[in-house]
């Protein structure tokens, strides 16, 4: 085969799908190609533009701050980011790819003409200036539309939409960021085009349609408006370059994404179908977006975000930043209040209890996992529900990368003048007492949020009614067509070390490690119990969302914890962990991924590539290119063995 | 074959910029180190200054992962051959420098086929390859740093003209090794991304064709 061969540049002439065009369309390429190349440098010229809008780049303090400056607790206002404004695009979206208009290679829309955009945004990836504190200096971050955290995207099912990213990252940095991004919506039912597949980045100056149909999964056996039963709602959106994810994102790269429908109607009326949750965008119903950041000191008045280039991992952070501020303060009044809660990562595991004025653990339902309603809400908390944390924290919720957890919290219990607090488990770094006394047994550095508690004014939505037994049914599940199974492994294998692997490979863009008949369902075994791991993975499998049917801890079956029994995206395996779970796999194909949300093990690429075809014929050629790539790898390491003057393999079988 | 590494030497140190941001020294450390044809090289203003690199650890005894590592950088050359010495540079540093001798360094490389413009092996103080290392490859892990052979199989790539740090297995397949090299290259003009973005694109709407989806690209 060709394929072998083919490398960068020339070498890839030498591979065959051309065949499979014809003379015209390389011609309508090729004067498209022309056309673009004459007009490209006067249509865009990015740099020039920036540069007189860009902040200047950070000078970032050259060794780790022992801590980050000190900061007064509950000093700024905890805000939800402003919604997106539509935005009528122009150019105008097409299902192909307009190159002359600066848009970015891609395939066709799929199912373009089923689903034409109702509402278009248009998110602009550039640098920005952040205050996270008023005790701080500006920092310099990247955001949509220059801002942390992104403007929060609404929509309503059934209402197709285009987010247009445009890429107008600088051209050169200063930071450990990658100016390169494809952005994943997760965890949207989207074609693969428009999925931020990892290795489908593009660089400053171009830009894509992310075409997101908001269609419920399985649309085609539910005409015309598809099953509500597959409702999801709280979603994020993030940049997803492969090998600088964990970067991109800490400099802020990310937001959420809501989509709302009769159930959850984004108001607090008693229209048809609606759970009447708290349900106001900014007044009662508030994304938490979770994130830990590493401070250098104020210098030129910026407090820049510290970041070291190259190291292993991006820094660890010892403030605690909570919709973009660290320790804010929010007034609420006595009523119920939805937060969607969000670890945004890299890294970091939060572990989260209410605390009561009194200093006890308080209750939090949760609504939903993931995105998703639960059948039943799951109060959280250190007494009667103890059973239903799922954390070490007495009566926590465990928030891993990228889990969502829709809360409610009832203020209404607290007379006014109460103050209630958001405790994380770990310690974060203060530096100044707190300006109030604190319930006993809690410290500042614990607090992630306070919440004052006050009256209802008049002009305020009244409370929403008691919170419904039952919030869902889950679809029903079809029989399984097909097991697999994916092993996530950190340990050396033999005597050759080795990086993080999912079933022994690191992520390659260009070939499978799974195919998949589209329409089909199966059965995935989730594993982390290779040798003495002691690695967490929080796994994330793009496109649909799963149900879990069981647990294993070192190999023995364990009741699903009651967090876990919903509809998912992501699944932590802690070490020794496995899971069996069940998806679908419908109206959309292409290439997905599942990957360990950890961004720093994602970027050392434990993940991998799967496909949906489209028939059983493409089932084949696909499990074909499989067998050939691994057939060429084979050949590859038996050529090194022998260059190498090594024999045939022997601690290599275990991969 | 030495001179053109003396010549290609000279003209890349003036031709080289670091990035205004590159950590430097302080980083890299400027350690003294030897060569395989026994020079004395400063390990970031000789050897990292303002260039694209290529660094792997290995020790010339080794009859595991490090002559397979090897063998794949010797393919990698290959296909980069044209950069090789001028703006791109393989580095492997031993991590046994009390057995590595320039003399030995040199006979491995003989032995593999790797003694090449711009690919240097490099040996030292104890001290202060471990202190590369350490700032080089740490996970910030005392399990993986600190166990010498833990790295065998990673090559680390770093621009420190655009200060793109990356990384990748070396086990990985040829294509993943060498994009990743590349995405620490030089920045692009807009007009050269275009024209490689309109390549990729023929091949996209030909993979659609064929296959119904974006597959190969």
């Amino acid at each position: 085969m060709p394929r072998k061969k083919a490398k960068r540049g020339k070498g890839a002439e030498g591979k065959s799908p051309q065949a499979g065009m014809s003379r015209r369309d390389v011609l309508k390429i090729g004067a498209a190609a022309g056309a673009v190349t004459v007009l490209g440098p006067t249509l865009l010229s990015p740099a020039e533009a920036l540069a007189q809008t860009a902040p200047t780049e950070p000078v970032i303090c050259s060794t780790e701050p022992a801590d980050s400056p000190p900061h007064t607790p509950f000093l700024d206002n905890f805000t939800a980011p402003f919604p997106a404004i539509p935005k009528i695009l122009s150019p105008a979206p097409t299902e192909f790819r307009n190159a002359g208009g600066g848009e970015a290679d891609r395939a066709p829309h799929q199912r373009w003409a089923e689903f034409p955009p109702d509402v278009t945004y248009e998110l602009e990836a550039k640098a920005g200036l952040h205050r996270f504190h008023s005790d701080y200096g500006q920092s310099y971050i990247w955001g949509f539309n220059g801002k942390y955290p992104a403007p929060t995207v609404l929509n309503v099912y059934n209402h197709p939409t285009i987010v247009r990213f445009r890429n107008s990252l600088p051209t050169t940095t200063t930071t450990f960021g990658k100016n390169e991004i494809t952005i994943h919506l997760h965890n949207g039912h989207t074609a693969s085009e428009s999925d931020g597949f990892a290795g489908d980045f593009f660089g400053t100056g171009f830009w894509k349609d992310n075409h997101y149909p908001n269609i419920y999964a399985g649309y085609d056996d539910f005409p015309p408006d598809g099953d509500e039963q597959e409702a999801m709602h709280s979603f994020w959106f993030h940049d997803h370059r492969a090998a600088f994810t964990a970067h991109n994102n800490y400099l802020g790269l990310n937001g959420m994404y809501l989509v709302y429908d009769s159930k959850d109607p984004g108001h607090e009326f008693n229209t048809p179908g609606s759970l009447r949750l708290p349900g106001y965008y900014g007044i009662t119903d508030f994304p938490l977006i979770l994130v830990d950041k590493i401070f250098c000191p104020t210098s030129g008045g910026r407090t820049e975000l510290f970041q070291e280039i190259g190291a292993a991992a991006a820094p660890t952070g010892d403030k605690w930043v909570v919709n973009g501020k660290i320790q804010p303060k929010m007034t609420v009044r006595r009523r119920k209040y939805r937060f969607r809660i969000l670890a945004t990562g890299p890294v970091k595991t939060w572990d989260l209890t209410l605390i009561k004025p009194d200093g006890s653990v308080g209750t939090m339902t949760v609504v939903a996992t993931d995105a998703n309603f639960l059948e039943h809400p799951i109060p959280v908390d250190a007494g009667a529900n103890a059973a239903n944390s799922n954390s070490p924290t007495p009566g926590a919720l465990r928030v891993s990368v990228a889990e969502r957890y829709d809360v409610i919290i009832d203020f209404a219990q607290f007379p006014a003048g109460s103050k209630v607090y958001l405790r994380e488990n770990q310690a974060q770094f203060v530096g100044n007492p707190s300006p109030v006394t604190l319930p006993p047994g809690l410290a500042i550095e614990n607090v992630l949020m306070q919440f004052n508690v006050v009256n209802r004014e008049w002009w305020f939505p009244p409370d929403t009614p008691a919170i419904p037994s039952t919030l869902c049914t889950y679809p029903t599940l079809p029989a399984t067509d097909n097991t697999f199974e994916w092993q996530f492994v950190r340990d050396p294998v033999g005597s050759v070390p080795r990086l993080f692997r999912v079933n022994g490979q690191v992520f390659d863009a260009e070939v499978p490690s799974h195919c998949i008949l589209q329409g089909t369902t199966e059965e995935w075994l989730l594993n982390n119990n290779v040798g003495a791991s002691a690695w967490v993975h929080p796994v994330h499998i793009h496109f649909e969302e799963f149900r879990v049917l069981k647990k294993f801890v070192n190999g023995v079956e364990v009741p699903v914890p009651a967090l876990q029994t919903g509809r998912k995206d992501v699944m932590r395996l802690n070490a020794g962990e496995g899971a069996l779970i069940k998806m679908q796999f419908r109206d959309f194909l292409g290439r997905y991924l599942i990957h360990c949300h950890n961004m720093n093990h994602e970027d050392a690429f434990m993940m991998v590539r799967w496909d949906i075809v489209p028939t059983p014929e493409a089932l084949l050629e696909c499990q074909d290119l499989m067998a050939r790539h691994r057939q060429e790898e084979e050949q590859r390491l038996a050529e090194l063995r022998k260059a190498a003057g090594l024999g045939a393999p022997k601690e290599e079988v275990g991969e | 074959m030495k001179r053109r590494d003396l010549l290609t030497e000279l003209v890349s140190k003036s031709r080289f910029v670091p990035h205004p941001a590159s950590p430097g020294a302080g980083r890299f450390t400027n350690a003294l180190l030897r060569t395989q044809d026994d020079e004395e090289v400063r390990f970031y203003d000789d050897l990292i200054r303002g260039r694209q690199v290529v660094i792997n650890f290995m020790y010339a005894e080794c009859h595991g992962a490090c002559p397979m590592v090897t063998a794949t950088l010797l393919r990698v050359y290959r296909a980069m051959e044209e950069r090789m010495g001028r703006d791109l540079f393989f580095y492997s540093i031993t991590v046994k420098p009390e057995a590595d001798t320039p003399a030995a360094l040199k006979h491995y490389a003989r032995l593999r086929k790797a003694d090449l413009p711009g690919w240097k092996f490099l040996t030292g103080s104890a001290y202060d390859l471990e202190t590369i290392r350490f700032r080089l490859f740490g996970m910030s892990h005392p399990g993986f740093d600190l166990d010498a052979t833990m790295h065998a199989g990673t090559l680390r790539i770093i621009n420190d003209a655009t200060n793109v740090w990356t990384a990748v297995e070396a086990f990985a397949s040829m294509k993943a090794i060498t994009k990743h090299i590349a995405w620490a290259d030089p920045p692009k003009s807009y007009a050269e991304r275009l024209a490689e973005s309109m390549d990729r694109q023929v091949l996209i709407d030909s993979d659609v064709k064929r296959y119904g989806y974006r597959r190969t690209v």
